[in-house]
């Protein structure tokens, strides 16, 4: 039984390089994650904003003494809905018959 | 359900989420100066040893202690306020046995080193022993960092099947 489905929110380019990145981690500061995917500040909250509206992200804000920080981390949903992603491109790149790069 | 993406799209992104992850593990893997600096501060502490000066394993052996406590503190937490790796998902049994047995391994030559030249009568036995484990340290940490490196890349969420 097949258990791909692709996911055309994941699947945009910005989005796939957060949700890899935040699959690989527990929670993920909001500064690592601007510096690793190389977006702005606003450019990020949207992304985030709208991952947390499909219910894939989950946001918290604390305060560090009296800065405010802000994590990311990836919801149950949002791991298995990113598991069932990458077998959908997995199934893809097989059924034409290349093989899918393992390391 | 993804149908009209070709099968190139979709290698890229798989490729791009692979790298991605890489990028990600890279960031918080120790690097290679750390090793250095806690093998300076051994050597540091056995050479001192070896002076039997008092002054000296007063002054000396606290301070190196507090100096690679303390740098490792701020290794393992600067990285952890960054971003909290999935350290269980991604290490595994096999990651925490590696960095258990290389962390044992170092002790132990240095110890047996050191006491087997004391035992000896050998010439600035602790200076030796640390010597030795310091070469360990800065030979086999960069090793144990790629071994969890490949643990932790062969563990990570959305590996292919």
């Amino acid at each position: 039984m097949s258990v791909a489905r692709f996911d055309e929110l994941i699947h945009a380019p910005t989005r796939l390089q957060i949700v890899s990145l935040l699959a690989a981690l527990e929670w993920a500061d909001f500064k690592f994650i601007r510096d690793e995917v190389n977006l702005s500040d606003s450019a990020l909250s949207k992304q985030l904003t709208t991952l947390e509206a499909a219910g894939y992200v989950e946001i918290r804000k604390a305060f560090v003494g009296k800065r405010p920080r802000t994590s990311a981390r990836l919801s149950k949903t949002g791991r298995a809905a990113f598991e069932l992603h990458v077998a959908a491109l997995q199934e893809i790149v097989e059924r034409s018959g290349a093989s899918v790069l393992r390391r | 359900m993804g149908g009209h993406l070709q099968p190139d799209d979709a290698t890229n992104a798989l490729t791009q989420i692979r790298l991605q992850q890489a990028r990600v593990i890279d960031a918080v893997l120790v690097p290679a100066w750390y090793w250095w600096a806690v093998a300076g501060g051994m050597l540091a502490i056995g050479a001192a040893t070896d002076t039997r000066d008092a002054v000296v394993l007063a002054v000396v052996i606290p301070i190196c202690a507090l100096l690679i406590a303390a740098l490792t503190a701020a290794m393992i937490f600067g990285a952890y306020r960054r971003a909290q790796l999935r350290s269980s998902d991604l290490l595994g049994g096999r990651g925490a046995v590696a960095i258990v047995a290389f962390v044992w391994l170092v002790v132990a030559l240095t110890l047996g080193i050191g006491f087997a030249l004391r035992a000896a009568g050998a010439h600035l036995p602790a200076t030796i022993a640390t010597a030795v484990g310091g070469a360990a340290l800065v030979t086999g940490g960069p090793f144990l960092m790629r071994r969890l490196r490949q643990i932790m890349l062969g563990n990570r969420a959305g590996q292919p099947r």
